[in-house]
């Protein structure tokens, strides 16, 4: 069970499957039933009001929460291998600020989107080191980073904004390729970063010992270096969902964004990735992150109180969790 | 899962509906006063002074005078402007000294221990903008109780502990602005919709009420389409009220930002939509959120009162406080530049009409 495949293809002993019998399996993944709610979102939501379903809206949307699927991207990994970051949104909102800072103090721009991205591995792969090898729970370490990283930016900034950016920072709000950066940039992670962990011998190995660390390490597979690697890996996404985040606006609000780390633990858990390890994809979390959005625009297409997006959010967090029990009975992997 | 979900849509949609009340969402169900449309100040219910009285205090009216003035906290933006207006106000009068110093930080125990030093150093007057309403008090009475003349603005204490409170602005006051500065924009007769906190922020709550009131009255016309929350949080605001600009298209002729973190969003989703001049943002707002969109030329008004003037109007209250000019039971004190300023809520003074941000000014401000 240790390297049992992305979306459930745990098995994998059937050869040969009917045409049929294989949609509906992947229907039943975590993956496909959140295309089908994403889809039966905009069927439902469309009908009550068709300009849901406009090509603008829709840009809005995959915009919206883009860099929240990036940073769940490497949330994802890090849950996969069995641990998880709490820090992550204050983390996002120091390097945003860093970014700014740096770009109001004049240094050239493309070091303005590097160094929070660089500074953001080493963070959190010096993280991923003290959980290796001082042995404290990721839960813990995590949540002391998120104090001292939330505190630390109140004091230094005070609350001040970062406004006057110099012009060309807003990478974000650029459009390669006719395609708005972050979602640009949600699309070609999320494909590396499926087909990484799926193909790449690393990408296994975090499956491996998220599922059972013993068995990793007797074939082979060292436990501590695993977790700093995860860590480090996770840097690069925050890093980047960092500089999405601070170039998306023309002014940046030096705070820490409120409840960043639930959403981008959310997307990875309604993505299917297991809170126990050993499970899950990013194409999930990414999907996840989406519909997240998707549900948060659909509230004021159908004039419902924003009130209820939380609640919604929660429901969804449950739904996953209990379809995930319940394929992991059917399979008999449920210890 | 997938018709659990709908069905958890389905009984919001209905408990949604049923939510919907007499005033725009967002508002509260207190009573409200609208302004009279031309700003004549409405009828107000006269109280009875309900401030503190400095016991004994050496006659200097007339006589050089020196002032400590302690913010809630020094070195930002905003009371780097009180201090501003506080510094030209003394220069005008000729007579009066004023030094502000305070704690880096806002905090209470630091404030309590600057205004304690000038107390016991010995000093005619203090101007303060309280951290917390009810630690400030002690302090502050004992200022009183030793002839010490006591001025508050910006942030009050309880009203006993001080002689006058300069409040920068009132709900209607405010209220009155933005829905004035959306009609004068938009037209009469288009539609907005309003970007807020949440609903029952209660500052956000009181002002959306007000605006309600004040709209119904003098802007009958105007057509509200609906209110979203968008928490303090800068991405949510710009989501949310894009969301609002896709779902309603032409109809949408203006947004209402309720707080400094929802106008200057609103005013980037319009700017990112390419909608600037087709939908106006009108908001409460500090002008460094603002600039860039002010300066761009897509936001033209925001609500705000003007610190500089705040300062400068507290300086002139403790004068007249000291040359006997503003005595219990007064209704309005002459405060130089300012003109006259009325006496509300038994022992405050208000600072005036809300001050509005624009092009021309707000180069001015850094806050």
């Amino acid at each position: 069970m240790a390297l049992r495949g992305p979306s459930g293809a745990g098995g994998g002993t059937v050869a040969r499957r009917p045409g049929l019998a294989r949609i509906a399996r992947l229907l039943a993944s975590q993956e496909g039933m959140l295309l089908l709610a994403i889809l039966l979102l905009g069927a439902v939501v469309g009908a009550i009001n068709p300009r849901f379903l406009a090509e603008r809206n829709l840009q809005s949307i995959l915009l919206g929460n883009a860099y929240v699927a990036v940073a769940a991207i490497g949330m994802s990994m890090v849950i996969i291998c069995g641990h998880i970051d709490i820090s992550v949104g204050s983390l996002i909102g120091v390097l945003a600020t860093l970014s700014g800072t740096l770009a109001v103090a004049g240094l050239p721009i493309p070091l303005c989107w590097l160094l929070p991205i660089l500074l953001g591995v080493l963070i959190t792969t010096a993280m991923g080191a003290m959980i290796a090898f001082l042995r404290i729970p990721a839960i813990v370490l995590t949540l002391g980073m998120l104090s001292i990283l939330k505190g630390g930016l109140i004091s230094v900034t005070g609350g001040a904004w970062i406004s006057d950016l110099p012009r060309g920072y807003q990478i974000a709000q650029t459009a390669p390729l006719g395609v708005k950066m972050p979602v640009l940039c949600m699309l070609l992670l999320t494909a590396a970063a499926a087909a990484w962990m799926r193909y790449s011998a690393t990408g296994r190995s975090f499956y491996a010992v998220g599922g059972n660390a013993e068995a990793a390490e007797l074939s082979g597979i060292s436990r501590r270096r695993t977790t700093v690697l995860v860590f480090a890996v996770h840097g690069l996404f925050v890093g980047i969902a960092a500089v999405l985040y601070a170039t998306q606006l023309s002014v940046i609000q030096s705070s820490v964004p409120a409840n960043l780390e639930l959403t981008i633990i959310t997307a990875a858990v309604v993505g299917g990735v297991s809170i126990l390890g050993g499970a899950g994809t990013v194409l999930g979390a990414t999907l996840a992150a989406v519909l997240i959005a998707a549900i948060g625009s659909a509230l004021i297409f159908v004039d419902l109180s924003p009130y209820w997006f939380r609640a919604v959010q929660g429901v969804l967090i449950l739904l996953t969790v209990l379809a995930d029990l319940s394929r992991r009975r059917r399979r008999g992997t449920l210890p | 899962m997938i018709r659990t979900m709908t069905l958890a849509l389905g009984l919001a949609f209905c408990a949604g509906q049923a939510m919907a009340a007499d005033r725009w969402d967002g508002a509260d169900e207190l009573p409200v006063h609208p302004l009279a449309c031309d700003g004549a100040a409405g009828a107000a219910v006269a109280k009875p002074y309900d401030g503190g009285k400095a016991v004994n205090p050496p006659d200097k009216a007339g006589k050089p005078i020196t002032l400590i003035d302690v913010p809630k906290l020094i070195g930002i933006g905003y009371f780097n402007a009180t201090s501003k207006g506080i510094q030209l106000a003394a220069h005008e009068l000729g007579n009066v000294t004023a030094t502000t110093d305070g704690p880096t930080e806002a905090k209470i125990d630091e404030q309590i221990r600057f205004i304690d030093n000038a107390v016991t150093k010995g000093i005619d007057g203090v101007l303060f903008a309280a951290n917390d309403p009810v630690a400030i008090a002690p302090v502050l009475k004992k200022a009183l109780s030793k002839g010490i003349h006591v001025v508050g603005y910006d942030a009050n204490s309880t009203p006993d502990a001080r002689e006058w409170f300069v409040n920068q602005a009132e709900f209607n006051g405010i209220a009155k602005s933005m829905v004035d500065n959306m009609a004068r924009e938009v037209g009469e007769d288009k539609a907005f919709a309003i970007v807020t906190s949440t609903f029952t922020t209660p500052n956000q709550a009181r002002w959306i009420s007000e605006m309600w009131a004040y709209a119904q009255q003098c802007h009958p016309k105007l057509h509200w389409l609906e209110t979203v929350e968008a928490q303090e949080d800068n991405n949510l605001s710009f989501n949310q009220a894009t969301a609002l600009i896709n779902k309603h298209g032409e109809k949408l002729a203006g947004l209402f930002g309720m707080t400094s973190v929802a106008t200057p969003a609103s005013a980037e989703a319009v700017t990112q939509a390419k909608l600037c001049g087709k939908v106006a943002v009108v908001g409460l707002a500090t002008p460094n959120g603002m600039r860039p969109y002010v300066n761009s030329g897509c936001v033209k008004s925001v609500v705000l009162w003007n610190p500089v003037d705040l300062g400068y109007a507290a300086v002139y209250v403790m004068r007249a406080v000291v040359d006997g000019k503003l005595k219990p039971g007064a209704t309005e004190v002459s405060a130089g530049k300012l003109g006259m300023l009325r006496v509300v809520n038994g022992s405050e003074i208000l600072l005036g009409s809300p001050f509005v941000f624009t092009k021309a000014n707000i180069g001015e401000f850094d806050f």
